[in-house]
C-alpha cells in the first residue's frame, strides 16, 4: 500500500500544477465556508452573551395590562399570585420584583474616579430578591440595610458597557470595569423629582452603593434588594403589595413553554421583549450567514467541478498506463482508487489550507478590529468563533468535494479497456 | 500451459457492421514450449494474446491458461490471473515514464499478494536482464533495448510461468533485438513458456514452433520435431 501511495504521489508530482489549481478551488471554497460560518457563529455568540443575554430557563411574569384580568381577579401579582406561581409543575424557583413607585433623583457633586463630576438625574430603582443576582454580588450582602447603612445596588453590565463606550468617551470620564465600581457610593433622594409631581409625603435622603454589575439587573436604574423597595414603597404611601414582576426559574429549559402557557391561563403575562429581540436578531444573523455558505458551498461545487474537469483529461492522457497497470495486475476497483486516492490528497491538502487560511484570515480581521474600529458598545474582543465541528468539517468538506469531483474520472479510468490501449 | 477452443472474436466497426477478427480458432501449448505466431498486420495478434491473457474477456470459446479457466471469472479474479499467471511484454515497452527501473519492476508487487522480499527480487530480477547497475535509472535514461529488459524483468517479477509478447523486437535494430531474443531463449531454456507475436524472421526462428494466423485461424508453420515428438499427449 505504500508503494500504492508513492504511485499516487507521483503522479500527483507529475500533475503538480493541475493538482495545484484543483487544492486552490477547494481551498477557496472551504476557506470561504469557515469563515463566514465562523463569522456567523462569532456575532450570534455576541448577540447571545453580550448584547441579550437570556437564560433560557427564566421566565419573567408581569401583570396583566389590560384591565380585564383586573376585572377577573386575576392579572395582579400579589402574593397570592406569586404563591400559584410558584407551585406552577416545572417552576423550581421565583423571585420577586418591586419598582421603587414613587420618583426619585441623583445630585452628584465631587470626584469621580479621578475626575470631577458634577450632575443630578432621575434615577429609577427596582428591588429584587437576592437570590435572582446572588452571583453578581461582590460586596456585602444584598438585603435591606440597618439604619444609617448604604443601600446596596446593582447596576446593569449593559449599561456599563453603554457608559464605556459612548457616554464617558464623550464626556471624558474614565473608563469602568465591574471591579471598579463596587464600593462607589451616591446619595439618592426618593419621592422626589426634577420633572414630575410627587405624592407630596416626605422625602427620603439614602446613600447607595454599588455592589456589584449584573446582566439580571435593570437597564436604566439601580436594582436593590426588595426588602428596601417594599420600606421606601411603604414610607411613601404607594403601592407596597403588588409585584412589578415574577422571574420563574424552569427547573429544564424545554419546561419553559408549558410553563409560559400556565401563566398565561392565570391572566398574567410574559415579558419577552428581550428574548423576541435576540431570537429576531439571531435569525437575522443565522440567514445571513446561510446565504454566504451557500455561496461558498457553489464555489465548492464549483472546485469539484473543476477537479472533474482537471482529472479526466489527467485520466485520458494516462490511459497507457491504467492499460499497463491492468496488465500487470490492477483490478477495476484498483483504478479506481488509485484515482481516488489522488483526488482525496488533493482535497484534504485544500481543505485544510482553506480551513487554515480562514482561521487566519479571522485572525487578520479581529486585530484589524481592535487597532481600528472605534471602540463601539459591545465590541467583543473576537467577531468569530470556530468549534470544532467547523474546522474538522471544513477539512471534509475538502475531501467530499475533491472526491465527488473524482467520481466520474474514477469510473472512466476504471472503465479503461487495457487490450485497447496497449495495442501496438 | 495454454488450450484454448473455438475462439470467435468480433469486432464492432465504426459504421456498426461487424469483423471477425478470430473465427473459430483453437491453440495448445505446452508447457515449456517456445511458440511464435506470425501473420500480417490486422490479423489478429494483438487480439489473441489479449484474451490469452485476459485483457479482454468479450469472445466466444474457452481459454485455459495454466490450469485456470478464464470464462467467469470476475475481474478481481482476472486481476489476479493476470498478476500471477502472465507476463506481458509489448513492442513499445510501456515503462510508467516517473518511475524508475527498479519500481517498473516493483509495479505487479502493488496488485498482488505483497511479498516483503519485494525489493530484493525486483533487483535480482533486474540483474537477471542484465542491467543490475542501472535500477535506478528512469527509462527516459535507458536504450530501446533495455527498456525492453526492465519490461521483461516487470513481467517476471511475480514469476509467471507464460510469457506474452507482442512484438517484443519491433521496436529496437538488430543487434538490441538480437540481445532481446537471446535473453528470451535463455528464459525458455530455463523453463518459461513463450508465446511471441511476430513480423520478424530473427525471432520465429528463435522459436521452436510457429503459427501461423490465417483467416481468423492457427495454422501450423514449422513445428520442432522433437519437442513436438517429446511434448505430445
Ligand atoms: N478495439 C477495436 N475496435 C475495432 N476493431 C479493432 C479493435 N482492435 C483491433 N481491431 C481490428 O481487429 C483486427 C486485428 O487487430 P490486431 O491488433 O489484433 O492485429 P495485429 O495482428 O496485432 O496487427 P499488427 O501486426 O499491426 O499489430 C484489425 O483489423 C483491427 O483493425
Ligand atoms: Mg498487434
Amino acid at each position: 500500500m505504500d508503494a500504492l501511495s508513492r504511485l499516487v504521489r507521483l503522479s500527483l508530482a507529475r500533475e503538480r500544477k493541475g493538482a495545484f489549481f484543483s487544492a486552490f478551488g477547494v481551498a477557496m471554497g472551504v476557506g470561504a465556508l469557515v469563515f463566514f460560518l465562523g463569522l456567523g457563529l462569532g456575532v450570534g455568540r455576541v448577540i447571545r452573551e453580550k448584547i441579550f443575554p437570556t437564560d433560557a430557563r427564566l421566565v419573567d411574569v408581569v401583570p396583566s395590562a389590560v384591565s380585564l384580568g383586573s376585572l377577573l381577579g386575576g392579572g395582579k401579582l400579589d402574593a397570592a399570585t406569586v404563591e400559584r406561581l410558584a407551585a406552577l409543575p416545572g417552576v423550581e424557583a421565583t423571585y420577586r420584583k418591586m419598582n421603587v413607585r414613587v420618583p426619585a433623583v441623583t445630585r452628584y457633586d465631587g470626584v469621580f474616579f479621578g475626575a470631577r463630576l458634577r450632575m443630578g438625574m432621575e434615577v429609577l430603582a427596582v428591588g429584587v430578591e437576592p437570590g435572582l443576582v446572588k452571583d453578581d454580588v461582590k460586596l456585602g450582602e444584598f438585603k435591606d440595610p440597618s439604619e444609617g447603612q448604604p443601600i446596596p445596588a446593582l447596576v446593569s453590565t449593559r449599561l456599563l458597557e453603554l457608559y464605556n463606550k459612548t457616554f464617558a468617551p464623550a464626556r471624558k470620564l474614565p473608563q469602568l470595569s465591574a471591579n471598579m465600581i463596587v464600593g462607589f457610593g451616591f446619595p439618592v433622594e426618593f419621592n422626589r423629582s426634577y420633572v414630575a409631581a410627587t405624592t407630596g409625603g416626605p422625602t427620603g435622603a439614602a446613600q447607595t452603593q454599588v455592589v456589584g454589575a449584573s446582566d439580571r439587573a435593570m437597564l436604566a436604574g439601580i436594582t436593590i434588594p426588595l426588602e428596601t423597595a417594599v420600606r421606601i414603597n411603604r414610607q411613601a404611601g404607594v403601592d407596597a403589595e403588588t409585584f412589578t414582576g415574577v422571574t420563574l426559574v424552569a427547573s429544564d429549559p424545554s419546561r419553559v413553554p408549558a410553563i409560559v402557557d400556565a401563566v398565561k391561563g392565570m391572566g398574567l403575562e410574559i415579558d419577552d421583549q428581550e428574548r423576541r429581540m435576540a431570537e429576531n436578531t439571531g435569525a437575522a444573523v443565522a440567514l445571513v450567514t446561510s446565504a454566504l455558505a451557500l455561496l461558498s458551498i457553489l464555489i465548492c461545487i464549483l472546485a469539484a467541478v473543476n477537479i472533474a474537469h482537471a482529472l479526466s483529461a489527467s485520466v485520458r492522457a494516462r490511459a497507457k498506463e491504467i492499460g499497463v497497470m491492468q496488465a500487470v495486475g490492477a483490478s477495476r476497483a484498483d483504478v479506481r482508487g488509485i484515482v481516488l486516492a489522488e483526488a482525496a490528497v488533493v482535497g484534504l491538502f485544500g481543505g485544510a489550507a482553506g480551513t487554515a487560511l480562514a482561521l487566519l484570515m479571522a485572525f487578520g480581521v479581529n486585530r484589524l478590529a481592535v487597532s481600528q474600529l472605534p471602540n463601539f458598545p459591545f465590541k467583543p474582543d473576537s467577531f468569530f468563533s470556530f468549534p470544532w465541528p467547523v474546522v474538522v468539517g471544513g477539512v471534509l468538506l475538502g475531501l467530499v468535494a475533491a472526491l465527488a469531483g473524482a467520481y466520474f474520472p474514477a469510473r472512466r479510468a476504471a472503465a479503461t479497456d487495457p487490450a485497447r490501449t496497449l495495442a501496438g | 500451459m495454454i488450450r484454448a477452443r473455438d475462439i470467435v472474436k468480433e469486432y464492432v466497426d465504426g459504421d456498426g457492421t461487424k469483423v471477425r477478427v478470430l473465427d473459430g480458432m483453437s491453440l495448445d501449448v505446452q508447457d515449456g514450449d517456445f511458440v511464435a505466431v506470425v501473420g500480417p498486420s490486422g490479423s489478429g495478434k494483438s487480439t489473441l494474446l489479449h484474451l490469452l491473457g485476459g485483457l479482454d474477456v468479450h469472445y466466444q470459446g474457452e481459454v485455459e491458461v495454466g490450469g485456470v479457466k478464464l470464462r467467469g471469472l470476475d475481474d478481481k479474479a482476472l486481476a489476479r490471473f493476470r498478476n500471477t499467471h502472465v507476463g506481458f511484454v509489448f513492442q513499445s515497452f510501456h515503462l510508467i515514464p516517473n518511475l524508475s527501473a527498479l519500481e517498473n519492476v516493483l509495479l505487479p508487487s502493488h496488485f498482488g499478494a505483497s511479498r516483503e522480499d519485494a525489493r530484493k527480487r525486483a533487483e535480482a530480477m533486474l540483474e537477471r536482464v542484465g542491467l543490475g547497475a542501472k535500477k535506478d535509472r528512469a527509462p527516459v535514461r535507458l536504450s530501446g533495448g533495455e527498456r525492453q529488459r526492465v519490461a521483461i524483468a516487470r513481467a517476471l517479477f511475480t514469476g509467471p510461468k507464460l510469457l506474452l509478447c507482442d512484438e517484443p523486437t519491433g521496436n529496437l535494430d538488430a543487434a538490441t533485438g538480437d540481445g532481446v531474443i537471446q535473453l528470451f531463449k535463455e528464459l525458455h531454456r530455463e523453463g518459461l513458456t513463450v508465446l511471441a507475436v511476430t513480423h520478424e524472421d530473427r525471432m520465429s526462428a528463435a522459436a521452436r514452433r510457429v503459427l501461423r494466423l490465417k483467416e481468423g485461424r492457427l495454422v501450423e508453420e514449422r513445428a520442432d520435431l522433437h519437442l513436438a515428438t517429446r511434448g505430445a499427449p
